[in-house]
């Protein structure tokens, strides 16, 4: 799956998910069961996601 | 010959006697397995599911895991291999959570921990992040190096779950 899930966590860090491919889920069930209850989130294209980590702590999602 | 038990298409159960002492499954009139005094034998390309290990020598049991991942923490964060996982979460620099897709019976299961050793003698370290509660689904963990005091990104991670 050549996607991501990001969302926002409660300190304003950025989290997001990379999928597992084969696993058997879409992306939609792995966004129910491994974001966190409430957590907005975004899907998004896997070439969306930066990266240069140089600055990961500092990622923000707008 | 054989006594074949052959679960048929067309008129459901069929049956072939003889005094061979060898009974062959079948379904839709190919060989499944065999049935004979030595035990059972699988036909080409059956397989039996796995629900148990065979310890090679020894009397010592073996268990297999329940849940595994290899995967890049660097750059562009991918997952190389898994079983039972259904994703990883990129927290932040070396800050990652093991999600399982089936979770384990309670979060008191063991997890075993690999890296890599980097071309310039610096040992990557993966261990347990002790400040986050584990549970039976997730499982968060940090990674560092030999070098350095704060967490850093990996090119080599790798988490077993055994339970």
């Amino acid at each position: 799956m050549n996607k991501r899930i990001v969302y926002t966590n409660d300190d304003g860090t950025v989290s997001v998910i990379v999928l597992a491919n084969e696993c058997g889920l879409t992306v939609e069930q792995i966004a129910d069961k491994d974001v966190p209850a409430g957590k907005e989130y975004h899907i998004v294209d896997a070439a969306d996601i930066p990266t240069d980590r140089t600055f990961r702590d500092a990622w923000t999602w707008e | 010959m054989s006594t074949i038990i052959n679960a048929d298409t067309s008129n459901g159960l069929k049956l072939t006697s003889d005094t061979s002492g060898e009974i062959k499954l079948q379904s839709a009139g190919a060989d499944i397995a065999t049935v004979n005094s030595s035990g059972i034998t699988m036909a080409s390309g059956k397989t039996l599911p796995a629900t148990s290990l065979t310890t090679a020598s020894g009397s010592a049991p073996s268990y297999s895991a329940r849940a595994w991942v290899n995967f890049n923490g660097s750059g562009t964060v991918a997952i190389r291999d898994s079983e039972n996982v259904s994703s990883i979460t990129d927290n932040g620099t070396g800050n990652y959570t093991m999600n399982f897709t089936t979770a384990m019976s309670d979060a008191n299961y063991c997890a075993v921990f690999g890296s890599e050793y980097t071309s310039n003698s610096i040992a990557g370290i993966v261990c347990e992040n002790t400040g986050t509660t584990r549970t039976a689904s997730a499982l968060q963990v940090r990674s560092g190096n030999s070098s350095s005091a704060g967490a850093v990104n990996l090119i080599a991670i790798q988490i077993a779950i055994f339970s």
